[in-house]
Protein backbone atom coordinates (compact mmCIF):
# COMPACT_ATOMS: atom_id res chain seq x y z
CA UNK A 1 0.00 0.00 0.00
CA UNK A 2 2.62 2.06 -0.81
CA UNK A 3 2.17 5.65 -2.04
CA UNK A 4 1.29 9.21 -0.35
CA UNK A 5 -0.07 9.54 3.30
CA UNK A 6 -1.42 11.84 5.87
CA UNK A 7 0.53 12.98 9.26
CA UNK A 8 -1.53 11.59 11.29
CA UNK A 9 -0.14 8.32 10.08
CA UNK A 10 2.90 9.44 11.49
CA UNK A 11 4.49 8.05 15.19
CA UNK A 12 6.87 9.63 16.89
CA UNK A 13 9.50 8.18 19.72
CA UNK A 14 11.65 9.68 21.76
CA UNK A 15 14.13 8.61 24.31
CA UNK A 16 12.17 4.96 24.86
CA UNK A 17 8.66 6.44 24.87
CA UNK A 18 6.18 6.75 22.47
CA UNK A 19 5.07 10.34 21.58
CA UNK A 20 2.59 9.79 18.99
CA UNK A 21 -0.36 10.23 21.64
CA UNK A 22 1.11 13.45 22.16
CA UNK A 23 2.70 14.72 19.11
CA UNK A 24 0.40 17.36 16.74
CA UNK A 25 3.26 18.03 14.09
CA UNK A 26 7.07 17.19 13.54
CA UNK A 27 9.45 18.63 11.26
CA UNK A 28 10.84 19.77 8.64
CA UNK A 29 12.63 15.90 8.96
CA UNK A 30 15.67 18.27 7.54
CA UNK A 31 18.57 16.59 5.06
CA UNK A 32 20.16 19.24 3.13
CA UNK A 33 23.64 19.63 2.17
CA UNK A 34 25.53 22.15 2.37
CA UNK A 35 26.29 23.31 -2.14
CA UNK A 36 29.96 24.32 -2.13
CA UNK A 37 31.08 26.42 -4.84
CA UNK A 38 33.74 24.95 -7.27
CA UNK A 39 33.04 26.80 -10.31
CA UNK A 40 36.40 27.23 -12.18
CA UNK A 41 34.99 30.14 -14.14
CA UNK A 42 37.65 30.81 -16.49
CA UNK A 43 36.76 27.27 -18.07
CA UNK A 44 33.54 25.99 -16.78
CA UNK A 45 30.55 26.49 -18.91
CA UNK A 46 28.33 26.75 -15.73
CA UNK A 47 28.53 27.30 -12.21
CA UNK A 48 29.17 23.80 -9.95
CA UNK A 49 28.67 22.58 -6.96
CA UNK A 50 29.44 19.45 -4.80
CA UNK A 51 27.75 18.79 -1.44
CA UNK A 52 29.44 19.40 1.97
CA UNK A 53 28.63 18.72 4.91
CA UNK A 54 24.85 17.39 5.35
CA UNK A 55 22.82 19.07 7.91
CA UNK A 56 20.51 16.91 9.87
CA UNK A 57 17.79 17.27 12.18
CA UNK A 58 13.73 16.43 12.74
CA UNK A 59 12.75 20.37 13.26
CA UNK A 60 10.37 21.29 15.82
CA UNK A 61 7.79 18.50 17.73
CA UNK A 62 4.41 20.25 18.47
CA UNK A 63 3.06 18.44 21.46
CA UNK A 64 -0.38 18.90 23.42
CA UNK A 65 0.72 20.86 27.15
CA UNK A 66 -0.01 17.33 28.97
CA UNK A 67 1.53 15.51 32.22
CA UNK A 68 0.19 12.39 34.24
CA UNK A 69 -0.05 11.57 37.75
CA UNK A 70 2.84 10.08 38.42
CA UNK A 71 4.90 12.35 36.38
CA UNK A 72 6.28 9.74 34.18
CA UNK A 73 5.45 9.29 30.39
CA UNK A 74 3.51 12.41 29.73
CA UNK A 75 4.87 14.96 27.12
CA UNK A 76 5.42 17.35 29.95
CA UNK A 77 7.84 14.54 31.87
CA UNK A 78 9.45 13.03 28.96
CA UNK A 79 10.15 16.29 26.94
CA UNK A 80 10.25 18.71 29.57
CA UNK A 81 14.35 19.02 30.54
CA UNK A 82 16.28 20.65 27.31
CA UNK A 83 19.48 21.04 26.51
CA UNK A 84 19.69 17.08 26.41
CA UNK A 85 20.60 14.27 23.20
CA UNK A 86 17.38 12.57 22.17
CA UNK A 87 17.24 9.19 20.42
CA UNK A 88 14.66 9.91 18.41
CA UNK A 89 12.65 7.61 15.45
CA UNK A 90 9.77 9.04 13.44
CA UNK A 91 7.53 6.35 11.21
CA UNK A 92 5.55 7.32 8.59
CA UNK A 93 2.51 4.89 7.66
CA UNK A 94 1.28 4.13 4.67
CA UNK A 95 -2.39 5.08 5.13
CA UNK A 96 -2.36 3.08 8.25
CA UNK A 97 -0.37 2.64 11.51
CA UNK A 98 3.60 2.31 10.14
CA UNK A 99 4.50 -1.18 10.08
CA UNK A 100 7.46 -2.44 8.86
CA UNK A 101 9.43 -1.80 6.11
CA UNK A 102 7.73 2.17 5.97
CA UNK A 103 10.00 4.82 5.92
CA UNK A 104 11.63 5.85 8.92
CA UNK A 105 13.74 9.30 10.20
CA UNK A 106 16.10 8.41 12.68
CA UNK A 107 19.34 9.33 15.12
CA UNK A 108 20.25 11.04 18.25
CA UNK A 109 19.50 14.93 17.79
CA UNK A 110 20.27 17.95 20.77
CA UNK A 111 16.68 18.97 22.26
CA UNK A 112 17.54 22.67 22.16
CA UNK A 113 14.30 23.92 24.36
CA UNK A 114 10.91 23.33 25.55
CA UNK A 115 8.43 26.18 25.52
CA UNK A 116 4.75 26.15 26.18
CA UNK A 117 2.22 28.71 24.27
CA UNK A 118 -1.06 28.81 23.52
CA UNK A 119 -2.59 27.93 20.09
CA UNK A 120 -5.80 28.61 19.47
CA UNK A 121 -6.71 28.58 23.05
CA UNK A 122 -5.24 25.15 23.19
CA UNK A 123 -1.59 24.89 25.72
CA UNK A 124 0.52 23.03 23.61
CA UNK A 125 4.59 23.24 23.71
CA UNK A 126 6.84 23.15 21.38
CA UNK A 127 10.11 21.21 20.83
CA UNK A 128 12.84 21.94 19.15
CA UNK A 129 15.55 19.84 17.68
CA UNK A 130 19.04 20.77 16.80
CA UNK A 131 21.25 19.04 14.36
CA UNK A 132 22.86 15.73 15.08
CA UNK A 133 24.45 16.08 18.75
CA UNK A 134 27.98 16.72 18.65
CA UNK A 135 29.05 13.98 20.82
CA UNK A 136 27.13 11.07 19.44
CA UNK A 137 28.08 11.70 15.52
CA UNK A 138 28.30 8.64 13.82
CA UNK A 139 29.94 7.90 10.09
CA UNK A 140 26.36 8.30 8.55
CA UNK A 141 25.34 11.37 6.64
CA UNK A 142 21.59 9.91 5.73
CA UNK A 143 18.72 9.56 8.29
CA UNK A 144 16.04 7.83 6.27
CA UNK A 145 15.95 4.24 6.51
CA UNK A 146 12.86 2.08 7.37
CA UNK A 147 10.83 0.95 9.87
CA UNK A 148 12.29 -2.68 10.94
CA UNK A 149 9.83 -3.68 13.67
CA UNK A 150 7.01 -1.52 14.30
CA UNK A 151 5.99 -0.71 18.01
CA UNK A 152 4.60 -3.90 19.82
CA UNK A 153 5.10 -6.41 22.11
CA UNK A 154 6.91 -9.66 21.90
CA UNK A 155 6.74 -12.47 23.41
CA UNK A 156 9.09 -15.18 22.63
CA UNK A 157 12.52 -15.35 20.78
CA UNK A 158 13.36 -14.46 17.06
CA UNK A 159 11.68 -13.11 14.62
CA UNK A 160 10.81 -15.29 11.07
CA UNK A 161 10.90 -15.30 7.50
CA UNK A 162 8.44 -13.13 7.02
CA UNK A 163 10.19 -10.00 9.15
CA UNK A 164 12.80 -9.89 6.15
CA UNK A 165 12.64 -6.17 4.24
CA UNK A 166 13.73 -6.04 0.91
CA UNK A 167 16.97 -3.48 0.39
CA UNK A 168 15.97 -3.43 -3.35
CA UNK A 169 18.78 -4.50 -5.29
CA UNK A 170 20.69 -8.15 -4.85
CA UNK A 171 23.96 -6.72 -4.36
CA UNK A 172 25.03 -6.29 -0.87
CA UNK A 173 25.79 -2.57 0.40
CA UNK A 174 29.37 -2.25 1.49
CA UNK A 175 28.92 0.99 3.55
CA UNK A 176 27.86 -0.52 7.17
CA UNK A 177 24.58 1.37 8.95
CA UNK A 178 22.95 2.10 12.31
CA UNK A 179 20.01 0.91 14.52
CA UNK A 180 17.86 2.68 16.63
CA UNK A 181 15.83 1.31 19.30
CA UNK A 182 13.28 1.80 21.91
CA UNK A 183 12.05 -0.04 24.09
CA UNK A 184 8.57 1.27 26.22
CA UNK A 185 7.67 -1.47 28.15
CA UNK A 186 9.04 -5.40 29.50
CA UNK A 187 9.60 -7.36 32.32
CA UNK A 188 13.34 -9.02 31.96
CA UNK A 189 16.22 -8.58 29.74
CA UNK A 190 16.50 -9.17 26.56
CA UNK A 191 18.99 -8.77 23.59
CA UNK A 192 17.52 -6.79 19.98
CA UNK A 193 19.43 -7.52 17.18
CA UNK A 194 19.85 -6.67 13.20
CA UNK A 195 20.65 -9.51 10.80
CA UNK A 196 20.73 -9.83 6.95
CA UNK A 197 20.73 -12.47 4.88
CA UNK A 198 21.05 -13.00 0.47
CA UNK A 199 17.74 -14.96 0.82
CA UNK A 200 14.43 -14.92 2.55
CA UNK A 201 14.98 -17.66 4.68
CA UNK A 202 15.13 -17.16 8.56
CA UNK A 203 17.70 -20.19 8.50
CA UNK A 204 20.25 -17.92 5.94
CA UNK A 205 20.33 -14.70 8.36
CA UNK A 206 23.19 -14.00 10.21
CA UNK A 207 23.93 -11.44 12.44
CA UNK A 208 25.35 -7.91 11.28
CA UNK A 209 27.76 -6.70 13.27
CA UNK A 210 27.76 -4.34 15.95
CA UNK A 211 23.73 -3.83 15.71
CA UNK A 212 22.72 -5.17 18.70
CA UNK A 213 21.64 -3.51 21.91
CA UNK A 214 23.84 -5.69 24.21
CA UNK A 215 21.46 -7.04 26.98
CA UNK A 216 19.37 -4.73 28.07
CA UNK A 217 17.07 -4.46 31.28
CA UNK A 218 13.27 -3.63 30.03
CA UNK A 219 11.34 -3.69 33.37
CA UNK A 220 13.08 -1.00 35.18
CA UNK A 221 13.61 1.83 33.24
CA UNK A 222 12.89 2.42 29.65
CA UNK A 223 15.93 1.54 27.37
CA UNK A 224 16.31 3.56 23.95
CA UNK A 225 19.82 3.90 22.13
CA UNK A 226 21.93 4.25 18.52
CA UNK A 227 24.27 1.58 17.64
CA UNK A 228 26.30 1.66 14.43
CA UNK A 229 28.22 -1.20 12.78
CA UNK A 230 31.64 -2.41 13.62
CA UNK A 231 33.19 -0.65 11.00
CA UNK A 232 31.81 1.67 8.07
CA UNK A 233 32.28 -0.70 5.83
CA UNK A 234 30.55 -2.88 6.82
CA UNK A 235 28.93 -5.46 4.36
CA UNK A 236 25.01 -5.94 4.40
CA UNK A 237 23.50 -7.77 2.17
CA UNK A 238 19.84 -7.40 0.43
CA UNK A 239 17.62 -8.55 3.13
CA UNK A 240 17.57 -7.35 6.65
CA UNK A 241 15.27 -8.09 9.65
CA UNK A 242 15.17 -7.86 13.93
CA UNK A 243 15.82 -10.34 15.71
CA UNK A 244 15.49 -10.83 19.72
CA UNK A 245 16.76 -12.98 22.24
CA UNK A 246 14.99 -13.00 25.58
CA UNK A 247 17.22 -13.76 28.32
CA UNK A 248 14.43 -13.28 31.52
CA UNK A 249 12.31 -11.50 29.84
CA UNK A 250 8.65 -12.94 28.79
CA UNK A 251 7.69 -9.61 27.18
CA UNK A 252 9.22 -7.04 25.31
CA UNK A 253 7.88 -4.34 23.79
CA UNK A 254 9.70 -1.90 21.37
CA UNK A 255 10.43 0.04 18.22
CA UNK A 256 13.24 -0.24 15.79
CA UNK A 257 14.43 1.63 12.65
CA UNK A 258 17.49 0.71 10.60
CA UNK A 259 19.13 2.78 7.79
CA UNK A 260 21.61 1.27 5.57
CA UNK A 261 24.68 3.32 4.57
CA UNK A 262 24.73 4.01 1.27
CA UNK A 263 28.39 6.06 0.48
CA UNK B 1 7.03 20.13 -35.24
CA UNK B 2 5.31 17.57 -33.04
CA UNK B 3 3.21 18.74 -30.25
CA UNK B 4 0.80 21.64 -29.45
CA UNK B 5 1.98 25.26 -29.13
CA UNK B 6 0.65 28.18 -27.13
CA UNK B 7 -0.17 28.59 -23.65
CA UNK B 8 -0.62 26.53 -20.74
CA UNK B 9 -1.16 25.48 -17.41
CA UNK B 10 0.97 23.70 -14.19
CA UNK B 11 -0.93 20.15 -14.25
CA UNK B 12 0.70 19.71 -17.83
CA UNK B 13 4.36 19.95 -16.28
CA UNK B 14 6.42 16.65 -15.66
CA UNK B 15 9.70 16.53 -13.39
CA UNK B 16 11.66 13.61 -14.12
CA UNK B 17 15.38 12.82 -12.90
CA UNK B 18 18.10 9.98 -12.53
CA UNK B 19 17.90 8.25 -9.68
CA UNK B 20 20.47 5.86 -7.90
CA UNK B 21 20.44 3.27 -10.23
CA UNK B 22 21.09 5.47 -13.09
CA UNK B 23 17.25 5.71 -14.91
CA UNK B 24 15.44 8.49 -15.46
CA UNK B 25 12.34 8.55 -13.11
CA UNK B 26 8.97 10.82 -12.70
CA UNK B 27 8.09 12.25 -9.56
CA UNK B 28 5.14 13.98 -7.86
CA UNK B 29 5.70 17.87 -7.87
CA UNK B 30 2.94 20.31 -6.87
CA UNK B 31 5.65 23.20 -6.93
CA UNK B 32 8.78 24.60 -8.79
CA UNK B 33 11.24 26.81 -8.66
CA UNK B 34 11.85 29.47 -11.77
CA UNK B 35 13.02 27.67 -14.40
CA UNK B 36 15.86 28.47 -16.63
CA UNK B 37 19.47 29.72 -16.36
CA UNK B 38 20.18 33.25 -15.09
CA UNK B 39 23.38 34.85 -15.22
CA UNK B 40 25.46 37.05 -12.55
CA UNK B 41 25.15 40.57 -13.45
CA UNK B 42 28.92 42.53 -13.37
CA UNK B 43 28.64 46.36 -13.12
CA UNK B 44 31.34 47.45 -15.74
CA UNK B 45 30.24 51.17 -15.03
CA UNK B 46 32.87 53.79 -14.74
CA UNK B 47 32.35 57.30 -13.56
CA UNK B 48 32.79 58.75 -16.86
CA UNK B 49 30.25 56.61 -17.87
CA UNK B 50 26.42 58.63 -18.78
CA UNK B 51 24.12 54.97 -17.72
CA UNK B 52 25.39 51.90 -16.19
CA UNK B 53 26.51 49.30 -17.90
CA UNK B 54 27.00 45.13 -17.19
CA UNK B 55 27.98 42.04 -18.47
CA UNK B 56 27.47 38.96 -18.08
CA UNK B 57 29.20 36.55 -15.42
CA UNK B 58 28.87 32.98 -14.73
CA UNK B 59 25.46 31.16 -15.63
CA UNK B 60 23.77 29.31 -12.55
CA UNK B 61 20.71 26.96 -12.64
CA UNK B 62 19.31 26.15 -9.78
CA UNK B 63 16.15 24.04 -9.36
CA UNK B 64 13.83 23.79 -6.44
CA UNK B 65 10.77 21.20 -5.84
CA UNK B 66 7.79 19.99 -3.63
CA UNK B 67 5.04 18.11 -3.70
CA UNK B 68 3.83 14.97 -2.06
CA UNK B 69 6.19 12.41 0.11
CA UNK B 70 5.21 9.17 -1.47
CA UNK B 71 7.29 5.94 -0.70
CA UNK B 72 5.76 4.14 -3.78
CA UNK B 73 7.74 1.71 -5.75
CA UNK B 74 9.86 2.99 -8.85
CA UNK B 75 8.22 3.12 -12.40
CA UNK B 76 9.55 3.24 -15.45
CA UNK B 77 9.38 6.82 -16.92
CA UNK B 78 6.86 7.42 -19.91
CA UNK B 79 7.38 8.20 -23.38
CA UNK B 80 6.57 11.03 -25.04
CA UNK B 81 2.64 11.88 -25.51
CA UNK B 82 2.27 9.57 -22.54
CA UNK B 83 0.66 10.15 -19.24
CA UNK B 84 3.56 10.24 -16.44
CA UNK B 85 4.56 6.96 -14.88
CA UNK B 86 4.74 8.51 -11.19
CA UNK B 87 7.92 6.55 -8.92
CA UNK B 88 7.55 7.35 -5.11
CA UNK B 89 8.98 11.15 -4.48
CA UNK B 90 10.50 9.58 -1.06
CA UNK B 91 12.04 6.50 -2.91
CA UNK B 92 14.06 8.65 -5.57
CA UNK B 93 14.80 11.25 -3.90
CA UNK B 94 16.14 9.76 -0.52
CA UNK B 95 18.69 7.54 -2.89
CA UNK B 96 19.88 10.91 -4.35
CA UNK B 97 20.36 13.39 -1.85
CA UNK B 98 23.93 13.68 -1.73
CA UNK B 99 24.83 11.22 -4.37
CA UNK B 100 28.61 12.45 -5.89
CA UNK B 101 26.95 11.84 -9.24
CA UNK B 102 25.76 13.72 -11.74
CA UNK B 103 22.19 13.56 -13.03
CA UNK B 104 20.03 13.84 -15.81
CA UNK B 105 17.26 16.25 -15.02
CA UNK B 106 14.26 17.48 -17.05
CA UNK B 107 11.80 19.67 -16.65
CA UNK B 108 9.04 19.28 -19.25
CA UNK B 109 6.18 21.62 -20.43
CA UNK B 110 3.10 20.09 -21.33
CA UNK B 111 1.08 22.54 -24.09
CA UNK B 112 -2.26 22.07 -22.77
CA UNK B 113 -1.99 18.16 -23.22
CA UNK B 114 0.90 15.47 -21.75
CA UNK B 115 4.20 16.43 -22.69
CA UNK B 116 4.43 15.60 -26.40
CA UNK B 117 8.04 15.48 -28.11
CA UNK B 118 8.61 18.94 -29.76
CA UNK B 119 7.08 21.01 -26.01
CA UNK B 120 9.51 22.84 -24.64
CA UNK B 121 11.66 21.79 -21.87
CA UNK B 122 14.52 22.56 -19.70
CA UNK B 123 17.05 20.06 -18.45
CA UNK B 124 20.32 18.04 -19.14
CA UNK B 125 21.01 14.53 -20.00
CA UNK B 126 23.86 13.49 -17.61
CA UNK B 127 27.62 12.13 -18.61
CA UNK B 128 30.06 11.50 -15.68
CA UNK B 129 30.93 15.10 -15.73
CA UNK B 130 27.68 16.76 -16.71
CA UNK B 131 24.25 17.01 -14.89
CA UNK B 132 22.86 18.25 -11.62
CA UNK B 133 23.42 16.72 -8.02
CA UNK B 134 20.73 17.12 -5.56
CA UNK B 135 21.65 18.56 -2.27
CA UNK B 136 18.41 18.97 0.24
CA UNK B 137 15.51 16.71 1.21
CA UNK B 138 13.61 17.26 3.79
CA UNK B 139 9.86 16.61 4.82
CA UNK B 140 7.60 19.27 6.47
CA UNK B 141 5.08 18.32 9.25
CA UNK B 142 2.51 18.53 6.23
CA UNK B 143 4.26 15.53 4.77
CA UNK B 144 5.37 17.38 1.24
CA UNK B 145 8.77 17.18 0.92
CA UNK B 146 10.68 20.22 -0.67
CA UNK B 147 14.16 19.17 -2.74
CA UNK B 148 17.15 21.12 -3.90
CA UNK B 149 18.97 21.20 -7.17
CA UNK B 150 22.23 22.49 -8.23
CA UNK B 151 24.85 21.05 -11.33
CA UNK B 152 27.76 19.57 -10.75
CA UNK B 153 31.22 20.92 -11.14
CA UNK B 154 32.14 21.35 -14.66
CA UNK B 155 29.11 20.11 -15.62
CA UNK B 156 27.74 21.86 -19.53
CA UNK B 157 24.97 24.09 -19.26
CA UNK B 158 21.48 23.19 -19.07
CA UNK B 159 19.17 24.68 -21.96
CA UNK B 160 15.86 24.76 -23.07
CA UNK B 161 15.32 22.40 -25.85
CA UNK B 162 12.01 20.12 -27.30
CA UNK B 163 13.20 16.53 -26.47
CA UNK B 164 13.39 14.48 -23.54
CA UNK B 165 16.47 13.63 -21.35
CA UNK B 166 18.36 10.98 -20.34
CA UNK B 167 20.23 9.23 -17.85
CA UNK B 168 24.21 8.75 -17.66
Amino acid sequence: MAGRTLPRFTRVYVDGYDMSGYARTIGPLGWEFEPVDLTAQMGDEVKGYLPGHPTIGPGTLNVVFETDSDSSTAAHHVLGTQNDDRVVLVAIGDRAAPIAGNPAYMGEFLQLGYQAEVDGGAVVANVPFGPWEGSSLTAYGQPWGTLAHALAASDSDGSDSDDFIDGGSSDATAFGGYMVWHVTAGNGTATITMEHSTTTNDSDAAAIGGLTTGEINCDSTVQTGLAVTTVKTTSINQYTKWNISMNSATTVTFALGFVRGRY
Amino acid sequence: MAGNTGRTVSRFINFSVEDDTDTMREIPVSDISIVGVVYEEQDMTAFQDAVKGSLAGMPDAPIEISGPFDNSAVATASASGVVPALSGSHTVLSGINGRLHPLGLDVQFGVRETYTAGEPQFGITATATSGYICTSYTVGSDLMYNAKFVLFPGSSLPAWGIALEAAS
